[in-house]
């Protein structure tokens, strides 16, 4: 289809497109880039800062260092740290674990097991018994009811089983046969082999961590363990300006009198979203190249 | 080889497999399959202390008899239909476009910029959307005063809102969606295009006659999968976007679920809402299951 001559109809219906899509991209962009630019505007000019601007006016780094100024604002952003680094080795640790076993062609139960999988992956428990499964075994108000509740993700699970499957069980039986334990085997040959969709797994938990807010709006009642995303949600969505700004006298009267809440607000919604655009050239690179290989499985 | 040994010399060979499976099984017991056992409290009034006692179907004929339960089923079902019917065609139209891109460096901007908001937060998305959409400093009503029209909110106005639904779903996702495709139209033939470029056919005629017949089983896997999941009208979407002026018409089952249960603390009345929504779900997942197995050989599991 490519080297075809093209009519000057084409071309220009070509161009049509192009100029079309080039506009879906600043519909996407505009609204983030007018937040950056808002954050980062000098506060005496942020008046001339309107809906569409996309640059900012002057520069000033002043609601960064509000933000880096409130213990409240710094504390969510470790909890976030904590719930995605931790969050994300545990699922990656337990579901290659248990992907493992599931992928033994020789595992007695192995069908049992099986249907549970489609059980958990069919049936959605209800909110509220959840919430008091999470009360009965001593999790509410931890950031630990946030990290376990969604240990395991049953579609990843499953994606990683098939990464498994397609290991030559020769491999893994020449191992056995040399004395290597299940254990050894896991670590030494299919962890290896099963790096990058391991890192595409482990970006995919990642950004569900760093974007989770809900189960710690129910189970965390604490605002020292609030994440990132319930502080934003709190001060942007609810516009409930006292949790974030009351805590901790860090305004002079002076900066006070500058400051602009929408840029404040602005910057607050640059951070939540900074992690993820720093891994989003990873994400592209592998998972949107697993797409276009493979086939497609959420 | 296993054949030979008993139940039970295998279970002790492979005992080490037990110990890796042991966290996964402990993680669907604790939090899948005791609470959906816990579902048993729709049909009891639940206690905090002391034994609940059965109450049959109380708890389903109050919500059945509910008023706002029946303006919520009609809110998600409409909200989902939008999201799910209106909705369908953008992500192909898309994918197609961006397939005739010819400038690698723009298709790659094109699909970068696209895909990025599917990895924002819901939370964040509403950050952009309230502050886009501001009736006063937002760039919407900055648009609408360039050709003259007065500032509207549309946050908190009622016929606007579920198209503010519409348009963010559609701002998140139109990219993402298009992926799977863009991945089905590079599995194509290229000889298809070419026998058809002798025949002099415009680009648009081998769009129509060539690309779209070729997509069709994908389109048709996307839609019956996206109906098994037709009760969720999108609760992170709707539980931050709503607000008290609107939440008569974007109120859907789960947001119910939500302010029944965990606010008002109606734990057996709420749970009978999630085993309403529960089964009903049930039902068309499985019956995607099936249509898409005889649609395409390819189910859910």
């Amino acid at each position: 289809m490519r080297g075809a001559p093209s009519s000057p109809r084409d071309r220009l219906y070509r161009a049509a497109i192009g100029v079309f899509l080039v506009l879906v991209s600043i519909v996407v962009l505009v609204p983030i880039l007018n937040l950056a630019a808002l954050s980062l505007s000098a506060p005496e000019r942020v008046p001339e800062v309107t809906g569409l601007t996309v640059l900012p006016k002057g520069f000033s780094l002043i609601n960064y260092r509000v933000l880096a100024a409130n213990p409240l604002f710094v504390r969510s952003i470790l909890n976030s740290v904590f719930v995605t680094v931790v969050g994300t080795a545990i699922n990656l640790l337990v579901s290659s674990m248990a992907a493992f076993a599931l992928t033994r062609p020789s595992l007695p139960g192995k069908r049992l097991f099986m249907v549970l999988v489609i059980v958990v992956m069919v049936l959605e428990p209800g909110l509220v018994p959840e919430y008091l499964v999470v009360k009965r075994i001593g999790l509410m108000n931890s950031l630990w009811a946030v990290i376990l509740y969604k240990a395991v993700n049953v579609y990843y699970l499953i994606i990683l089983m098939r990464f498994f499957e397609e290991v030559p069980q020769s491999l893994v039986e020449a191992a056995v046969v040399d004395g290597a334990g299940y254990g050894t085997v896991l670590r030494r040959i299919m962890l290896p082999l099963a790096t990058p969709a391991l890192a595409t797994l482990g970006l995919f938990y990642g950004v569900y961590h760093w974007n989770e807010y809900f189960r710690a709006s129910i189970y965390v009642s604490d605002p020292e363990k609030y994440p990132l995303q319930l502080i934003l949600r709190q001060f942007v969505v609810l516009d409930d300006t006292t949790t974030l700004i009351g805590s901790g006298a860090m305004l002079s009267y002076d900066e006070a009198a500058r400051m602009s809440y929408a840029a404040l607000k602005a910057s607050t919604i640059v951070v939540a979203m900074l992690p993820v655009l720093i891994v989003y050239p990873l994400i592209l690179k592998y998972y949107t190249k697993g797409v276009m290989e493979g086939g497609v499985k959420e | 080889m296993s054949g030979a040994m008993s139940l039970g010399a295998r279970i002790r060979r492979d005992r080490m497999l037990y110990l890796l499976l042991a966290p996964a099984l402990a993680y669907f017991a604790v939090f899948h399959l005791v609470p959906i056992a816990g579902m048993v409290m729709a049909f009891q009034d639940y206690r905090i202390v002391g034994p609940s006692r059965f109450v049959g179907l109380k708890h389903f004929k109050l919500l059945f008899s509910s008023p706002s339960f029946a303006e919520v089923l009609r809110n998600t079902l409409v909200i989902s239909s939008m999201k799910i019917i209106l909705f369908f065609p953008l992500p192909i139209a898309f994918a197609l476009m961006v397939n005739e891109l010819r400038s690698r460096a723009l298709r790659k901007f094109v699909q970068a910029t696209a895909y990025l908001p599917h990895f924002l937060s819901w939370v964040v998305i509403a950050g952009v959307w309230i502050a886009f959409l501001s009736p006063s400093s937002g760039g919407m009503n900055k648009l609408r005063g360039l050709v003259g029209l007065a500032p509207l909110d549309y946050m908190t106005d009622k016929s606007s809102i579920r198209w503010v639904l519409f348009a963010s779903e559609t701002w998140r996702s139109l990219g993402w969606d298009s992926i799977i495709y863009l991945a089905a139209l590079m599995r194509i033939s290229p000889s298809l295009y070419e026998s058809a470029d002798l025949d002099g056919a415009s680009a648009l005629q081998k769009t129509w006659y060539i690309t779209l017949p070729e997509l069709r089983a994908t389109m048709v896997t996307v839609f019956i999968l996206n109906l098994g999941f037709f009760l969720n009208a999108g609760f992170d979407q709707v539980f931050n976007m709503m607000n008290d002026s609107v939440i008569s018409v974007v109120d859907i089952l789960d947001t119910y679920v939500y302010r029944i249960g965990l606010l008002n603390m109606q734990y057996s009345f709420s749970t009978a809402a999630s085993l309403f929504k529960g089964a009903i779900g049930l039902i068309l997942i499985l019956g995607t299951h099936l249509a898409s197995k005889r649609a395409s050989g390819k189910g859910l599991w």
